[in-house]
């Protein structure tokens, strides 16, 4: 890739990431979010959003901590995640 | 006698509630099979000669999950497929992870790495949007996709955003030599059971989510080692990769629907070093070196209207680019560019029917000096069980 490219590459990255930011910097951060949210945000990144209803709640356990781990969530958003996911299954 | 038969019934009742009432109580621990299955149809042409047409894959990917207890977890996947001709079993993953504390997790065994974000995360067929991989990934691919050996991993919340990281320490890659195969000579392998060398390669990735909704994250990662035999005249060529990934996924009403794009730049620098080549007709090989430098990259594009009503919101459209370049000079030389174009029909979460279309141009690869232009049609299944 020439360098030109990724200098623009990078701008055009850098522009967009600012805007978005200035949309989302007043917004609450996680800790304040509820499992609803934060299932809604994180569980769509990687793969389409699974529904809560497809697993027991035994089965989300094994899966929360399968997904924490390979996805990098923090202890907090998978624990309300997991309680989100067994309430509404 | 109706004492009798009244306790023997109220014993029944009181046996029947406990083991009723046992048959409920989840146990501590738990063992789970999950995985996917997936095949397709593929049409493949290059140049002006004859199509290809052939059913292909049939792949089932068991993944065993069992939860020993809340911080202790042992996952492992194989994966079985069918190619040239015969039943391949692919060992893709087998590790324990375990969670040391609220920002600490421990990983030992053979795990994918998480260098750059396609294959930790975005190659299963029920996750991939498109029905091939990326140009510079699986065979012929530049960058490692597992490795055997430990890391520790977390996430933390910082400001209104989170990072997250990951370090390991793995068996590290394997340089190919002529004598081993004149054709790759100073292509890295990155399947290295058994070390052939004491060094181990480090690696580790660093990702940033900055914006608090998590729609956005940026990484970077690194993997370091020595990749020649020990002892030889390659103990010292060392291999330098790094990867720069990006992801943004968002439901947006004012488009009605998800958009979803990703993209990751791979870089790989192997120290200099001598190969040989037997020209035909003479006895003695002649040695020969380039500058050993390899790049790739994607870019990946997708939107489906999920708050659309009816079938359409199971439609999703895909496009990717993608590029490799492989060192002038070296017997695998190589310069190629795709591009891909997909619909999918998504019919649950985890199960999509895929058609695309790509087109790939290539100068140069595998002993072929001229150009070639590859065209390809595939209608694929995934289904996540
Ligand atoms: C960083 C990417 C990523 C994110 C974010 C993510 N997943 Fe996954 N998920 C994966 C991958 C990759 C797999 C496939 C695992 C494999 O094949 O080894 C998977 C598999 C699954 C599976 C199948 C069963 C299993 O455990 O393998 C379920 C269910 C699942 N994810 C649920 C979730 C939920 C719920 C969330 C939100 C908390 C989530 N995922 C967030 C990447 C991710």
């Amino acid at each position: 890739m020439s360098k030109v490219r990724i200098i623009s590459t990078l701008t055009a990255v850098f522009l967009f990431l600012v805007t978005l930011y200035s949309c989302e910097a007043q917004k609450a951060a996680a800790s304040q979010k509820t499992g609803a949210q934060l299932w809604g945000e994180n569980c769509i990144r990687c793969h389409n959003i699974p529904s809560p209803g497809d697993y027991n709640d035994v089965d989300w356990e094994t899966i929360g901590l399968h997904m924490r781990i390979r996805a990098n969530l923090t202890e907090d958003e998978i624990d309300k995640i997991v309680e989100f996911m067994k309430t509404v299954n | 006698m109706k004492i009798i038969t009244t306790g023997g019934l109220l014993l029944a009742l009181f046996l029947g509630q406990e083991l009723f009432g046992q048959a409920f109580k989840p146990s501590k621990t738990q063992f789970m099979i999950r995985g996917y299955g997936h095949s397709g149809l593929n049409y493949e042409q290059i140049d002006d000669n004859d199509a290809d047409l052939s059913f292909v894959g049939a792949t089932f990917a068991p993944i065993f999950l069992f939860k020993h207890s809340d911080r202790l977890l042992f996952e492992a996947e194989l994966e079985f497929e069918l190619e040239d001709g015969e039943v391949k079993v692919g060992f893709e993953y087998a590790d324990f992870n375990y969670v040391l504390n609220k920002y600490i997790t421990v990983r030992a065994g053979k795990f994918l790495l998480p260098f750059g974000t396609f294959v930790e995360r975005l190659h299963p067929a029920w996750i991939n949007r498109l029905s091939t991989l990326p140009l510079g990934f699986g065979h012929d691919g530049i960058a490692p996709g597992s490795g055997i050996g430990v890391e520790l991993r977390g996430a933390a919340p910082v400001g209104s955003g989170k990072i997250n990281y990951s370090l390991y320490m793995v068996n590290g890659p394997v340089l190919v030599t002529s004598a081993m195969d004149p054709e790759e000579a100073g292509m890295l392998r990155f399947e290295n059971f058994e070390d052939n060398n004491g060094n181990k390669a480090v690696g580790g990735r660093l990702g940033i989510l900055p914006l608090s909704n998590s729609s956005v994250e940026l990484g970077v990662s690194f993997y370091n080692g020595i990749a020649g035999d020990a002892g030889g005249e390659y103990e010292n060529v060392a291999a330098r990769l790094y990867a720069f990934d990006f992801s943004y996924v968002k439901q947006i009403s004012a488009i009605k629907g998800i958009l979803d794009i990703k993209a990751q730049y791979t870089k790989s620098n192997v120290a200099n070093a001598n190969y040989y080549e037997l020209s035909p007709g003479d006895t003695i090989p002649t040695s020969y070196t380039f500058t050993n430098s390899s790049n790739a990259y994607f870019g990946q594009l997708s939107y489906r209207p999920s708050m659309a009503s009816g079938f359409i919101k199971n439609i999703e459209v895909v496009g990717r680019y993608s590029s490799l370049s492989t060192p002038e000079g070296a017997e695998w030389e190589q310069e190629a560019s795709q591009v891909a174009f997909g619909v999918n029909y998504w019919l649950s979460w985890r199960s999509v029917l895929k058609f695309s279309y790509q087109v790939t141009e290539s100068v140069g690869g595998h002993g072929n000096a001229g150009s070639s232009r590859r065209t390809g049609m595939y209608a694929h299944w995934a289904l996540g069980f």
